[in-house]
């Protein structure tokens, strides 16, 4: 029988306040309470098979997320920023940080303008979360996509980024290349393996695991660093389009002592943010990869693991079937709404090695899902109702609007799978 | 009084600027002496709004200033406002950031390179601007902030209001080069210059519809928040 989730959840005071100590820092908080009611089965947060952050013993007031982000100017071009984060949700660690980096902006003296950041820090994948602390304005849980780079994902190195200012010569818009190396990112892949594709709004903190995976999730096993190089492109305020290839170059033979393995994921991303008018929105990304671990040492347990997860509009090929994951927020005064559509595809297949084809343990799934939305917003507080269908699909998305002041929002989200 | 002025008779030339349309129309009642009144027009005849106009006098004819030493360029939510500010050579312009969050205006223009960052509660010089020339304002914290200073040598300066017009006082009699700049103007690269002769016997009118379809207009969006988020 399908595992059904209705969740209802009401949103109390979600502000975020910007506060300031002198010129230098600049503080951001965010609130965010929800009242849930909810039966499905347990989360993969508490050790459960359930794919959605809340479950049946979850009823009542929740804890969205307590977010406090600052923002201390060190010299006119060197900030330093950090996001503390806490979810409240049995966790290894109840609090810690989310981000934490030196971001380096000298002023461009000509048309091409340098941006170096140094710590930990999000890839610049989603399109999504334009807000401060990795949160996103449109939709309460992200995409699936979002959800694993939120979740797997931080870039624990350097990020160079040479931009292009087309305003200097005429051109609203620019044109930017990207590159980051890093470490410690040898454990991205473990939570897909382990669960497969989710759409929640619970990233993973630096220290600390997320539900199944209780060790540290960022650790690196076998010394060799990792690499992206992107590509972005704005033109006025209307478009803007992404470009990324990411490789974590991990051994996937490497381990530690407690044969935590290391998993070699590498993908490439692209994304379009579309906003044809100053009411309408549209997202698309998309994100195709694999990831494997232990192709020569981990014997007959050893699994790859293919991803298909989102693509867009894209006209695809008969065998690697993948899924859309697309946005459309249309805003008319105060009232927002939204429809997404989502089918990411998880093949699991067995590895090939030592020239050997296995044949067995092949599954795949593709679950699908989609919501409707809609949403009203004032100035001081903001209402959105959401009702999606239960039944054999899965109504797992969620949006809302966000406001700088208190709001109050309304949700209901039923799901199978 | 109102001038006719006739393209076909060379009153009006269009120099570099062949994809514009110049019409007469007849002057508003509210023009006066010694006032020239231009009007821009989109292709489709909707008012064109914060467009730079210049009027250039003879050579040789005597500098003047418009009496304007001081001006100001607003950033409010994360724009620069006015987008395009007109003022006379060696004016000092303000930068106030009305905003809630603390932006790093910059220029490489060669007219006037310059740093300011504008933090809340720490006091900022204004900027003077000792040469003519375009000068092109960006936000090293807001990329897609982008605003514009025309500094010119001219005192006959304004920029297009709500209505598409802008109005140049006390024009004294002669040839004029007029100068049209709009970062949203396709035709002619965005800078379109005729001749206008002014007569000085009356308020007079010029008329220009652009041929070209604008440029979008990055423009506000309801709720806008914080997109420069980390």
């Amino acid at each position: 029988m399908a595992r059904r989730i209705l969740a209802v959840a009401i949103l109390l005071l979600a502000p975020a306040m910007v506060a300031r100590a002198g010129d230098r820092l600049e503080l951001t908080g965010l609130l965010d309470l929800r009242v849930v009611a909810a039966d499905g089965t347990t989360s993969y947060l508490n050790g459960g098979l359930g794919r959605t952050r809340f479950d049946s013993d979850h009823d009542g007031v929740q804890l969205g997320r307590l977010m406090l982000a600052g923002r201390f100017r060190l010299t006119d071009t060197l900030t330093l920023n950090a996001v503390a984060e806490s979810y409240a949700d049995g966790d290894v660690q109840p609090a810690g940080f989310s981000q934490a980096y030196l971001d380096w902006r000298p002023f461009p003296t000509r048309p091409v303008r340098f941006r170096l950041r140094a710590g930990a820090f999000y890839p610049p994948v989603s399109l999504e979360h334009r807000q401060v602390g990795w949160t996103s304005p449109y939709t309460l849980s992200t995409s699936a996509l979002n959800t694993w780079i939120g979740e797997e994902f931080r870039v624990i190195g350097t990020e160079l980024e040479a931009r292009w200012l087309g305003a200097s010569q005429g051109y609203n818009g620019d044109v930017a290349l990207v590159g980051g190396v890093y470490g410690w990112n040898d454990g991205a892949g473990t939570i897909m393996a382990d669960r497969g594709w989710a759409l929640t709004d619970r990233p993973s903190l630096l220290l600390g695991g997320l539900g199944h995976a209780h060790e540290h999730l960022y650790t690196e096993l076998d010394g060799r660093p990792g690499y992206y190089a992107g590509v972005a492109w704005r033109h006025g305020e209307a478009l803007e389009v992404r470009a990324l290839h990411y490789d974590n170059r991990a051994d996937p033979g490497a381990h530690n002592s407690r044969f935590d393995f290391a998993w070699e994921t590498r993908f490439t991303s692209v994304g379009v943010r579309y906003e044809p008018t100053d009411r309408v929105t549209l997202m698309a990304q998309h994100l195709d990869g694999k990831t494997y671990v232990g192709p020569d040492s981990a014997g007959p347990d050893q699994f790859a693991l293919r991803v298909h997860p989102c693509t867009p509009w894209r006209a695809t090929s008969a065998v690697r079937t993948a899924c859309r994951c697309a946005t459309i927020i249309s805003r008319t005064g105060r009232t927002a709404a939204s429809i997404r559509t989502t089918r990411p595809t998880t093949r699991v297949t067995p590895s090939r090695w030592r020239g050997s084809s296995a044949s067995t343990n092949t599954g795949s799934s593709s679950p699908k899902s989609c919501a409707f939305a809609a949403s009203s917003r004032r100035d001081s507080t903001s209402t959105s109702v959401r009702a999606s269908p239960t039944g054999r699909r899965s109504w797992p998305c969620d949006t809302g609007s966000r406001s700088r002041r208190a709001r109050l929002r309304i949700d209901a989200i039923g799901g199978g799978v | 009084m109102t001038r006719t002025v006739d393209p076909a008779a060379g009153r009006i030339a269009a120099l570099g600027a062949a994809l514009v349309l110049l019409a007469l129309a007849a002057a508003p009642a509210a023009t006066s002496a010694g006032e020239v009144r231009v009007e821009l027009q989109s292709r489709d005849g909707t008012p064109v709004p914060g467009v730079a106009v210049v009027l250039e006098g003879p050579a040789g004819a005597p500098a003047r200033s418009s009496g304007r030493h001081s001006a100001r360029m607003d950033q409010q939510d994360r724009r620069f406002v006015p987008q395009v500010l007109v003022v006379d050579t060696g004016t000092s312009v303000e930068f106030p950031n009305s905003d809630h969050v603390s932006h790093q205006v910059y220029s490489f223009s060669p007219a006037r390179p310059f740093q300011l960052p504008l933090y809340k509660g720490a006091p900022h010089p204004p900027v003077q601007f000792p040469a003519p020339g375009l000068v092109v304002l960006g936000c090293n914290i807001h990329d897609e902030m982008v605003g514009y200073i025309l500094v010119t040598d001219s005192p006959f300066h304004a920029t297009t209001d709500a209505g598409g017009a802008a109005r140049l006082r006390e024009v004294p009699p002669g040839a004029y080069r007029v100068t049209v700049w709009g970062p949203l103007i396709h035709d002619g690269g965005g800078t379109l210059t005729t001749t206008l002769a002014v007569a000085g016997d009356g308020p007079q009118t010029l008329s220009l519809r652009l041929k070209d379809p604008l440029r979008r207009s990055p423009s506000p969006r309801p709720g806008r928040v914080d997109w420069d988020g980390y």
